[in-house]
């Protein structure tokens, strides 16, 4: 049984530590508020100046709903649904950089012996690690993901491009996938903490987990799939197993005993 | 009734045994002195009292309560000193107090005010809203002993208490251990400032893997050491060493240039024999003295037996 109370503190805490530590703080929220404004400046190029080559991408030939657009608003679309992609890279990439200094941070700093002294669960620990690190990548998400969403209807051609680039499959991904991404970044870098010293080996070793994002970017852009609801479920359903599996694995790893006696 | 109790108390990691079979009994209110090498098994030892890590065999209860169907009792009602202070640099000194205490269950009001209390008490208060990172390392120091003490525990372990700190705050701190043991509190003590075990503990255990001896610094001298006295002469000591060998009461005599040491089964009883002996031989006799071997000679005495005896 997790007593919020105590995960609340933690979280708490950990917060804390970050709004102290600017660098960190910066280095997490520059980047991905950069990601929305230069897709946005790309998408608005593409309706300016547009290569006639892109009605030969294949995922303009296999998607029908894009026919009869003109040139620009096509381009439009097609860079619109590929960067919308790369959102789905940010659930993944803050909480990994968050929980790699939480865990190894405080693995370095010898704070977790003091720390697992405390009447607490690890569970309760876990959680609140996991959970520090999880919401502000979460949200920074959504607020990046909103930012683009507002941002691309003032800079499209055809008011006909949002709806076009916004796909179901993506809403789905972005609600759905983008918690469970979170959550397979931070039990990975929990994995991958019990072996490394250094935040930056671990955030190295998580960087494997861009490879199903862009699988997406590429598969969709390959015209291989687009991505609409199924696709955008059954990828939730496979990131709902994964996440699962990697927790079971995480939660094993994160044990007093195993912290203290084996974490190297 | 005893604060901690251990039976058998054992931990092995893979092929390696790093405690074994330890017997405990400290009762409550005691300073207990936990001796013994670097890489001795006294981190486990203690990890394992803590409910941090579980024995391989035997059973112990701290406060109370069992170590490993009580863990997290055994957890609220210890404190823990560890080798580092394990504070968080970003966070200022209130903030770090607060926080622990609050993980011990601890109201925000309630963490505050002992946060507050520590604060004033280890004379941190005027710097308690910086960050810790900026703290000396005698700062830390104390900062980590309150965090150890604001949950008020009934048992409270401290690993080198007093290192780093200079001469008055080692000193400060060596005082408010003993105030805790007037306030009932039991103090497991890891050091190896052996002059300061000396002056804190009621009960000193010298341990390599096995306990090798506990008792009180007193006893452990005397079943060592027997008792003794130094003899200061005006002249050379060591012509005399034979007379005074020769005495029925005598367990031994060593002689260094002026001085006599004589240990004694009955000083009291056999010191005017003795006296009387070196003057008839024709020795001046400046002074005559209790003579206490210091802890560190007994500790080394000890560790060589427990090496003779584990070969």
């Amino acid at each position: 049984m997790v007593r919020w109370e105590r995960v609340k503190v933690i979280i708490g805490k950990e917060w804390l530590e970050l709004r102290r530590s600017r660098g960190l703080l910066a280095g997490m929220l520059l980047p991905p508020l950069l990601l929305p404004l230069f897709t946005l400046g790309l998408i608005f190029a593409m309706g300016i100046v547009s290569d006639p080559d892109t009605v030969d991408i294949p995922a303009a030939a296999v998607d029908p709903t894009l026919a009869n657009l003109s040139l620009e608003a096509l381009a439009q679309v097609i860079f619109g649904r590929q960067f919308s992609v790369l959102f789905l890279l940010l659930p993944m990439i803050i909480p990994n950089v968050l929980a790699s200094y939480s865990i190894v941070g405080e693995k370095n700093r010898r704070t977790l012996e003091p720390l697992l002294a405390a009447p607490i669960t690890v569970s309760e620990l876990l959680v609140g690690k996991v959970l520090a690190a999880i919401i502000p990548g979460i949200l920074l998400t959504w607020l990046c993901a909103t930012i683009f969403a507002i941002g691309l209807v003032l800079v499209v051609v055809d008011p006909v491009v949002p709806t076009l680039v916004f796909q179901p499959g993506w809403l789905i991904m972005l609600i759905f996938a983008s918690p469970l991404l979170a959550a397979i970044s931070v039990a990975l870098t929990v994995m991958i903490s019990s072996r490394v010293n250094d935040p930056r080996s671990a955030q190295q070793i998580a960087g494997v987990l861009i490879v199903p994002v862009m699988l997406l970017f590429f598969g969709q852009m390959l015209g291989l799939f687009v991505l609409d609801v199924i696709v955008g479920l059954n990828f939730s359903l496979l990131l709902l197993l994964l996440t699962v599996g990697l927790i079971w694995i995480a939660a094993r790893v994160f044990q007093r005993e195993e912290i203290l006696t084996r974490w190297r | 009734m005893n604060a901690i109790e251990c039976h058998q108390l054992s931990r092995r990691f893979r092929s390696v045994i790093a405690v074994d079979q330890l017997d405990l009994r400290i009762p409550i209110g005691t300073i207990f002195g936990f001796l013994g090498p670097n890489g001795a098994g006294k981190t486990t030892t203690v990890r394992m009292l803590c409910a941090l890590i579980a024995p391989s065999a035997g059973s112990a209860r701290v406060a109370g309560f069992d170590i490993q169907t009580e863990a997290e009792a055994v957890r609220a009602n210890t404190g823990i000193l560890t080798e580092t202070p394990g504070l968080y640099d970003a966070l200022s000194a209130i903030e770090n107090l607060v926080f622990f205490a609050r993980l011990y269950g601890l109201s925000h009001d309630q963490a505050t005010e002992r946060a507050t209390f520590y604060l004033r008490l280890f004379e941190l208060w005027e710097r308690r809203n910086e960050p810790v990172g900026g703290f000396s390392k005698g700062m830390r120091q104390k900062l980590a002993i309150a965090h150890a003490l604001l949950h008020d525990p009934a048992v409270l372990f401290l690993d080198e208490p007093t290192s780093g700190l200079d001469p008055a705050a080692a000193r400060a701190v060596r005082d408010l251990i003993k105030s805790l043991r007037a306030s009932g509190r039991t103090i497991f003590l890891t050091t190896h400032n052996l002059a300061e075990a000396d002056e804190l503990c009621d009960l000193i255990a010298v341990f390599r893997t096995r306990l090798i001896s506990l008792d009180t610094p007193a006893n452990l001298r005397t079943r060592l050491f027997g008792r003794g006295v130094r003899v200061m002469l005006a002249g050379p000591a060591a012509p005399l060493v034979a007379t005074v060998q020769a005495l029925p009461f005598v367990i031994d005599v060593t002689a260094d240039e002026q001085t006599l040491f004589i240990r004694l089964t009955d000083p009291e009883h056999d010191n005017p024999v003795l006296v009387r002996t070196l003057v008839n031989a024709g020795a001046d006799i400046r002074y005559l003295e209790p003579f206490t071997p210091s802890l560190e000679t007994v500790y080394l005495e000890l560790m060589q037996e427990g090496s003779a005896i584990g070969k």
